[in-house]
């Protein structure tokens, strides 16, 4: 067998709140990124496990240490644990695509693994200590770039990447981007079910409901602008599962991470050179899982309008764009750059 | 096509060094733009270094001359040949000298190395809190250790006055920056703004002030003092006039613009409140430029909402960093850097 047959790219997007893992065997998988620990020797002896990735570990997570690691876009300082949780969510993802954690099968992993650009810029160290023993090269990048790449979005491009941790910006033209070229909102996803969480309360002070369930409404039902259909969810109202109208709470929470949203694009843009401005209004592109909100594309069209208009495109394939173009970056790089790169 | 392929194999090329510099523990190779001018400014930067020091080196052996000069125009006296001797006469035979005019500070660019960070508050006093029960002992000691990591990784020497939740009086902690021999003390505080609505930043030096609002405040930030009135007054008296009072003027006028300018950028309704004079004792105890600087605002809900995230708590420390090092940059003759960060730019 040739050296070149033991070799296994794989691309990882590491995310604030799913994970995914794109591999050259094929295999794509993805997870949400909670690692929990059992909680004590009871929680252990029930759980059968010594850690919990995922949907499992949010199922059990009033028996866990839950852990979401990349909270915010950035491991937390200081935290071993959260650096734990890092390693652990790489492994697993490993697992995945038929890598032993132990034996590695004998192939050898290069690995490019995409993390938020406030991690990137923040705590590089640490995201690079987190992960560079679980594979043989490693190659860390900015979410936004990874997209970029695997959509070949490489010149006179603006990339908007929101995830559930931070909105990253990232224009993109020709070369790796610089600090100038990025921007970092706090406002995402996470920021949006906060607001919806306060607002449904507010509305329905009778209902219970957790953020988790929260989450899944939104995932199901955000727009800005019109809505298609009303947004109705079921929670229980003094134990009996009860329906609740929640759409104009879920317009008004998908339309508060706007304001912010419209003017860090505008900026960048405004700070491209004169000459490409055009080309990049005309070349925006929404990645993310929250960039999926229904009516958010053709709302950030409207708003170039102000500035001689533009086209903001989704990218279709929003779970693994990411990972795919970290597959694609570890492909394309040649052996004696992977070499520099053992980790 | 081929366009495709070259922009990704240089891409590729960037990306591995990248790498390999992390790895290494190497900074970041970065990109100027506009580079020659750089090149210009930093080589007029260093030629007013050396003229600076010559300068100076004049201006001392300048000081030595008045008594040759003195001796050699009194009748009798020997001549030039003989001015050493004329030096080393005794002091009593020397006519008394004018007191020399005050010296530019600017003549001296001393380099600022050491950063002393002093996170506010600690132990029982736990400063202002939010109705969620947040302290700000908590939030000034993460900004101060999130400060102290930026601050190192820029070549920075940083002394902690404090690395965990202790007591500390507030004369310990211009001490301890003294005795580290710190060349400009930060200290780090979130405010109570009696307007709730006001999401403000504000910075002060040393200085007397007659505002009631900045009077009340002063109290209340001094209560742990750990100074009699006597030494109060004794250090007042010490320490309100001179070049170390320029010097931490310019120094919170460039980190309170530096911290505007990143934070407005975050939030457009942050209010830039200023750069202030105000008699802090935990300003006064310290023998270098020393500020203390009001990041954020635990009245106001938005603001203590934002400060339980991290990444704003890591925005505010890398604001505080960008200011020292434009203030830095200003001590070591690169005032461009300066004037960028109080314009915002």
């Amino acid at each position: 067998m040739s050296e070149k047959k033991q070799v296994l790219h794989v691309g990882i997007d590491l995310g604030t709140s799913r994970s995914s893992i794109s591999s050259s065997n094929g295999q794509r998988h993805v997870v949400e990124s909670y690692v929990g620990w059992p909680l004590d020797m009871v929680a252990r002896k029930v759980l059968k496990k010594e850690v919990l990735i995922g949907r499992e570990a949010l199922e059990n997570r009033s028996m866990l240490d839950l852990h979401r690691p990349l909270e915010e876009g950035l491991i937390k300082d200081g935290s071993e644990k959260d650096e734990a949780a890092v390693r652990e969510l790489l492994w697993h993802l490993l697992s995945l695509v038929g890598v032993d954690r132990e034996s590695r099968n004998g192939v050898k992993v290069r690995a490019v693994v995409g993390v938020p650009a406030e991690a990137l810029r923040v705590n590089k160290q640490q995201v690079r200590k987190a992960l560079h023993d679980a594979v043989d090269s490693l190659m860390i990048v900015s979410e936004p770039f990874a997209v970029a790449y695997g959509l070949e979005a490489l010149l006179h491009t603006m990339i908007i990447d929101i995830g559930a941790g931070t909105t990253d910006f990232c224009v993109m033209n020709g070369r790796l981007p610089a600090e100038e070229d990025q921007r970092t909102l706090t406002q995402a996803g996470d920021f949006i079910d906060e607001q919806l969480m306060r607002l449904t309360r507010e509305r329905h002070p009778e209902a219970k409901f957790s953020i988790h369930m929260v989450r899944n409404w939104k995932e199901e039902g955000s727009f800005v602008g019109q809505p298609k259909n009303p947004v109705v969810v079921t929670a229980p109202v003094n134990g009996r599962p009860t329906q609740l109208d929640i759409t104009q709470e879920m317009r008004q929470a998908c339309e508060s991470i706007l304001p912010p949203l419209v003017e860090s694009m505008l900026d960048l843009l405004s700070r491209v050179q004169p000459e490409y401005q055009e080309k990049v209004r005309g070349n925006v592109v929404l990645s993310g899982g929250t960039g999926l909100i229904r009516g958010l594309g053709p709302r950030l069209e409207q708003e170039l309008t102000a500035v001689g208009g533009g086209k903001v495109r989704v990218v279709k394939d929003p779970i693994f764009v990411g990972s795919d173009g970290g597959l694609a970056i570890a492909a394309d790089a040649p052996d004696t750059d992977w070499e520099k790169l053992s980790a | 096509m081929a366009n495709v392929d070259r922009i990704k194999r240089q891409l590729l090329r960037d990306l591995v060094q990248q790498n390999v510099d992390l790895i290494h523990g190497r900074a970041p190779r970065r990109r100027r733009r506009g580079s020659p001018w750089r090149l210009m400014v930093r080589l007029a930067s260093l030629t007013f270094l050396s003229v600076a020091l010559f300068g100076s080196s004049r201006l001392i052996s300048t000081l030595g001359e008045p008594r040759a000069a003195g001796a050699a125009a009194t009748p009798g006296a020997p001549g030039p040949s003989s001015a050493g001797k004329a030096a080393a006469a005794p002091q009593a035979d020397r006519p008394p000298l004018a007191p020399p005019d005050p010296v530019d500070a600017a003549v001296f660019p001393l380099a600022v190395r050491k950063i002393a960070i002093d996170a506010g508050h600690g132990g029982g006093s736990t400063g202002t809190r939010t109705p969620d029960g947040l302290m700000e002992k908590d939030i000034t000691l993460d900004i101060a250790q999130r400060l102290q990591r930026v601050l190192l990784g820029q070549s920075f020497q940083v002394m902690m006055t404090r690395q965990g939740d202790g007591d500390l009086s507030l004369e310990q902690r211009g001490n301890l920056a003294n005795k580290a021999g710190a060349d400009i003390f930060v200290s780090i505080h979130v405010n109570w703004i009696e307007n709730r609505r006001s999401r403000g930043v504000e910075t002060y030096y040393l200085g007397p002030t007659d505002d009631p609002y900045l009077t009340r405040l002063a109290h209340s930030e001094n209560r742990d003092s750990g100074y009699s009135l006597a030494d109060m007054r004794h250090l007042l008296d010490r320490i309100y006039a001179g070049v170390r009072q320029d010097k931490s003027r310019r120094l919170a006028e460039t980190v309170q613009g530096a911290l505007f300018q990143s934070l407005g950028k975050l939030s457009p309704e942050v209010e830039n409140r200023g750069v202030k004079a105000a008699p802090f004792i935990v300003l006064l105890s310290t023998e270098m430029p020393a500020i203390l600087t009001e990041v954020s605002s635990f009245s106001n809900e938005e603001e203590a909402r934002l400060l339980t995230k991290p990444l704003y708590r890591q925005y505010i420390a890398e604001a505080l960093a960008k200011g020292i090092h434009a203030y830095a940059g200003v001590v070591e003759g690169a005032p461009e850097a300066a004037a960028a960060a109080e314009k915002g730019i």
